[in-house]
């Protein structure tokens, strides 16, 4: 993806990101922290100013846009840099058939090749969970593998 | 009796204080009301308003000093915001535009001051004056009808880039002349030196932005204010004493900080003494200004106005051709970049030096272009959407 900066003399940065085909999103960053968001939704048409933001409101909203706050699973377009890989975080049901099992007894990665690199009970996370770790329902456990990998590991995960 | 400095300087910040609060309150640019307000309160006709009299202040040597760190601040602020990356980056866009521009309005203004019965000289000065947009009204009105975020914004900004540099040339160029006025071997020494000092500058900007960051860089906010005012007007000053072009001179050292990561910080720090200092300079010009020299030059005037407005048109619109843009975005294009101001008021501060003709005649020229073109160009902005409509399909493109 993109992303057009150019200086404005006087005024700071300007970037410009397409959107949804052939809209924009044209964000002005000053010199004194403020930000200003426009759209163009058609290259012809006019950009419309959204918002103009603070620097602390524009970075609030940035790391809620970022998922800082909450990260939904993106099925198909998790972007994470580690090559063909993916990372996912997914809940432990209370029906799921992983549940009540240890990691080794679960052979996660020996039938999937998913890797399970940590799991998070509450607001704790375990980030190399011993094999004997017993699944819970509500745990959640962040995985990488391939798109593929991931997607029979999601089958395996739901009830039958 | 001659009134206390103190007192001087206060009716002045007053007085911009008032012309500022005015021109913000009907939208206008503020550096014509701050010519007005230095024209009222002048030695110079209108010497009552109302019965009351409000010849208030001379031009003394304290409001010309700090009119002369206006114009070296203004000029630094040019060179900070220079880009050199985005004149490389987009060089042949950028080069086309700024040549169009820069054949288009500087000729006609050549011309059309020859034709009024100029010398040579001055209409070199009247060329400059009217080639040059204001960088300040442009950006502000670009950003205030959201234009910025417009693919409009490339040829205005690419245009006033391209603007900077050339007016950074003219100066050197224009008071190498004046330098060197006399003839003979003096003369030519003179200009030497002169243009070896500006190399020098030029090279450090080029070159030396490392050096001059951490000679400069400081965490204390004051010192580093401190530092950096110190610096640029040293340089300044020490270019006036080289013959060179003091503006020439802080436009430098603005361009060695250019791209550096203390442009924030200044832009922060600095700006606001820049709009002070920039405020006293615009309201001194006002304080110098017969406006019965004005009227002198009101054909002239007239002429200029009417010539470099259509000149703008044309090479703005030109411009957005070569942008590819729309009619529509061409149009506005030549809209924005109507308005003159700041830069064509430092020619004219050059221009007063010159003695002669030269300074009776080009800076009452300048004053009265100036008001005439930031109140056209704000009207002209005002009606961009019914001009636009109007003109776009006229184009056939």
């Amino acid at each position: 993806m993109d992303v057009y900066e150019a200086e404005v003399p006087g005024v700071g940065y300007k970037y410009e990101l397409a959107v949804e085909g052939s809209a924009r999103v044209v964000v002005i960053v000053h010199h004194d922290g403020k930000r200003d968001l426009y759209l163009r939704p058609e290259p012809d048409a006019d950009s419309e100013k959204l918002l103009s933001l603070t620097g602390e409101e524009a970075r609030t909203l940035g790391a809620v846009l970022e998922g800082a706050y909450f990260q939904p699973v993106e099925l198909e377009d998790t972007r994470v840099p580690l090559g063909g890989a993916v990372m996912e975080w997914l809940e432990v049901g209370a029906d799921s058939p992983l549940s009540g099992r240890t990691l080794a007894d679960a052979a996660i990665r020996q039938e999937t090749g998913v890797t399970v690199i940590a799991v998070q009970r509450g607001s704790t996370t375990d980030p190399s969970p011993d094999p004997d770790t017993v699944l819970e329902p509500g745990d959640t456990l962040v995985v990488t593998g391939t798109r593929d990998q991931l997607r029979d590991f999601r089958a395996r995960m739901a009830p039958e | 009796m001659a009134s206390p400095a103190l007192l001087d300087l206060g009716v002045a910040f007053v007085a911009v204080a008032v012309a500022a609060a005015l021109a913000v309150r009907v939208g206008l640019s503020v550096i014509p009301a701050y010519i007005l307000a230095g024209v009222v309160v002048g030695p110079n006709p209108p010497r009552t308003v109302l019965g009351v009299d409000v010849a208030l202040v001379e031009s003394g040597a304290l409001v010309a000093g700090l009119a002369e760190l206006g114009v070296v601040l203004l000029l630094f602020f040019l060179g900070l915001e220079f880009s050199v990356d985005k004149l490389l980056r987009d060089r042949r866009r950028v080069v086309a535009a700024g040549l169009v521009d820069l054949a288009v309005n500087f000729t006609l203004g050549l011309l059309v001051a020859l034709a009024f019965g100029l010398s040579l000289l001055a209409a070199l000065f009247v060329a400059g004056i009217v080639y040059i947009s204001s960088s300040a009204v442009v950006t502000k009105s670009l950003l205030e009808r959201g234009w910025i975020a417009n693919p409009e914004a490339d040829p205005i900004l690419g245009t006033l880039v391209f603007e900077d540099l050339a007016i950074a040339v003219y100066l050197a160029v224009l008071s190498a002349v004046l330098g060197g006025g006399g003839g003979g071997v003096a003369a030519v020494t003179g200009v030497a030196r002169a243009f070896a000092f500006l190399g020098a500058l030029a090279l450090v900007a080029w070159a030396g932005t490392g050096l001059v960051v951490a000679l400069l860089d400081h965490p204390t906010d004051e010192v580093f204010l401190l530092q950096v005012l110190g610096a640029v007007t040293l340089v300044a000053g020490a270019a006036l004493l080289a013959g060179a072009s003091e503006a020439v001179a802080a436009f430098f050292v603005g361009a060695a900080l250019s791209g550096s990561d203390l442009v924030d910080r200044l832009e922060t720090l600095v700006s606001p003494l820049r709009d002070v200092f920039a405020a006293v300079f615009f309201f001194a010009i006002g304080l110098g200004t017969d406006l019965a020299l004005v009227a002198d030059v009101a054909p002239l005037l007239v002429a200029a106005v009417a010539v470099t407005t259509l000149g703008k048109f044309a090479s703005g619109i030109t411009s957005g051709r070569v942008y590819g843009l729309s009619a529509t975005r061409s149009v506005r294009t030549a809209l924005a970049l109507v308005p003159r101001g700041e830069f064509s008021l430092v020619v004219a501060a050059l221009a007063a030096t010159a003695g002669g003709e030269v300074a009776g005649t080009v800076p009452a020229f300048a004053v009265g272009y100036v008001l005439a073109m930031t109140v056209l160009g704000a009207l002209l902005l005002e009606a961009a959407d019914p001009l636009t409509r109007a003109l776009a399909p006229r184009l056939g493109m």
